[in-house]
């Protein structure tokens, strides 16, 4: 494998990849790219398990790499040895994404407004405005 | 003089009683991010970008206060996110300033004329307003129009009840220097007791990369702005980090001086990178590499001149030697002395 196996090309997204480490490098790769990923990815377990939530931090040194997460449907951070992973899927939706600058411009005025719209009515809607 | 004499004194006591004590590596503000969550989607902003379910957690007032303990700076930044979002915000300040911390409550004031009855005037609270440029700039960088308008009311319902209000400008590279004087000019004549400044950093998960400054345009175009300052512009912060600006000084980074604390635990190394987490601030102090980190150690800090990473360089060159303290004296008396 190179390093950057698992890196998205320039200007693309990982969201919809579905990643299976066969070597340890691999695996610490992936989980490498999970940590980078602004969006929820869903983790297969040796056990069979799959949890779902966003990865803040790893540990990858020392005997007994894991990684944190905050689970979508629990409170709380979960802590997963690289050990017990056997997948890992970028599910959710990546939140840093296709809203560069120059796609914010290249639009037409009336879509911009109204994304701008969309974002305050969001806003009002949780009560923040 | 924009900052009071109590807070100058408890800073300069603070970093000489570190220095005295011989600690290599100290903080001086506390950057707490309370939540993600905010009331506007900002081009530049690389704050924001998580799942819902992650901007929907917020940090307790008890973990702010722990996390204020811990660390021990004498200021508190709270930015995020929107602080006034957070409905426990009054508590967290409350706890803050009864703690004697010097607390800059930043935010865009869309919702600060609306909450002001929650807090109350003191010389530890400040608040610390969005605002990046005159009303055509403002607008544009926030992404929604009229912001800049209920900022400024909301400025002047601040200052009317009696609280230190500053201002927070970003600037990048399509910064007309002109119109950033004159921006100057209208916060002055708002009242505000000074602003604060800074360029933008190219956040890897920013949307607007394109817009933020390489290190010689940043050089260039503070050396534009504020050489021949106007007497009446108040800067709340180290007038050796503006000469640094300016491109007058060189500076290493400070990445310690500016810790970030938040739902995921203390950031390392910076309040700009994300290159992991620490459980404690011993942890991020004694298990960070500071020397990859930094100009001309690190790709992602080549271009950054940031406050978060180099006011605290500053602060330290003013304590650090008798010829530092002049220097600081010097810039202070004649701001801005070269020409433009």
């Amino acid at each position: 494998m190179t390093d950057d196996k698992y890196r998205a090309p320039e200007g693309m997204t990982l969201e919809g990849r579905l990643f299976r480490p066969a070597t340890l490098a691999e695996l610490a790769e992936a989980v490498e790219q999970a940590f980078d990923y602004r969006g929820d990815v869903t983790l297969e377990l040796t056990s069979g398990v799959k949890i779902e939530g966003y990865v803040f931090n790893r540990y990858p040194s020392g005997p007994r790499p894991f990684l944190q997460l905050f689970a979508k449907q629990e409170s709380g951070t979960i802590e997963i040895p690289y050990a017990d992973i056997t997948a890992i899927a970028f599910t959710g939706k990546d939140t840093a994404s296709g809203k560069s600058w120059e796609a914010w411009v290249a639009k037409k005025e009336s879509h911009r407004r109204t994304e701008a719209d969309q974002a305050e009515a969001a806003a009002k809607v949780r009560g923040h405005l | 003089m924009a900052v009071p004499i109590s807070q100058m004194y408890t800073v300069a006591k603070y970093v000489l009683t570190q220095r005295l004590k011989g600690v290599k590596r100290y903080p001086l503000v506390l950057m707490l991010e309370p939540l993600f969550r905010c009331n506007l989607a900002c081009a530049g902003c690389g704050k924001i970008q998580y799942p819902d379910h992650v901007l929907d957690k917020r940090l307790t007032p008890e973990q702010c206060w722990a996390a204020a303990e811990e660390c021990d700076a004498p200021m508190v930044s709270i930015p995020g996110g929107e602080p006034l979002i957070h409905p426990e915000m009054p508590d967290i300040v409350r706890g803050l300033v009864a703690r004697k911390k010097y607390v800059y409550l930043c935010t865009n004031a869309i919702l600060l004329e609306r909450k002001l009855d929650d807090y109350t005037p003191s010389k530890y609270l400040t608040f610390s307003i969005h605002m990046d440029g005159l009303l055509e700039e403002h607008d544009l960088a926030v992404c929604r129009d009229g912001v800049y308008d209920v900022a400024v009311k909301a400025i002047r319902a601040a200052l009317k009840r009696g609280f230190r209000v500053t201002t927070n400008t970003t600037l990048f590279d399509d910064a007309n220097p002109e119109r950033v004087r004159a921006f100057f000019d209208e916060m002055m004549k708002l009242g505000v007791e000074g602003m604060m400044i800074s360029p933008g950093y190219s956040y890897q998960k920013a949307p607007d990369q394109k817009n933020f400054l390489k290190r010689n345009r940043t050089r260039d175009l503070f050396a534009r702005i504020l050489s021949d300052r106007k007497r009446t512009w108040r800067f709340n912060q180290s007038p050796l980090f503006l000469e640094f600006l300016m491109g007058q000084r060189e500076y290493q980074c400070t990445p310690w001086g500016n810790p970030t604390y938040n739902i995921f635990g203390w950031q390392k190394p910076c309040y700009l990178l994300q290159e992991g987490y620490a459980k404690t601030f011993q942890d991020l102090l004694n298990d960070t590499e500071w020397d990859r980190y930094g100009t001309g150690r690190n790709d992602k800090c080549a271009d950054c001149m940031v406050h978060c990473g180099y006011e605290a360089s500053a602060v330290e060159d003013t304590f650090g030697s008798w010829s530092g303290f002049g220097r600081t004296v010097k810039a202070t008396l004649l701001p801005g002395h070269v020409s433009r």
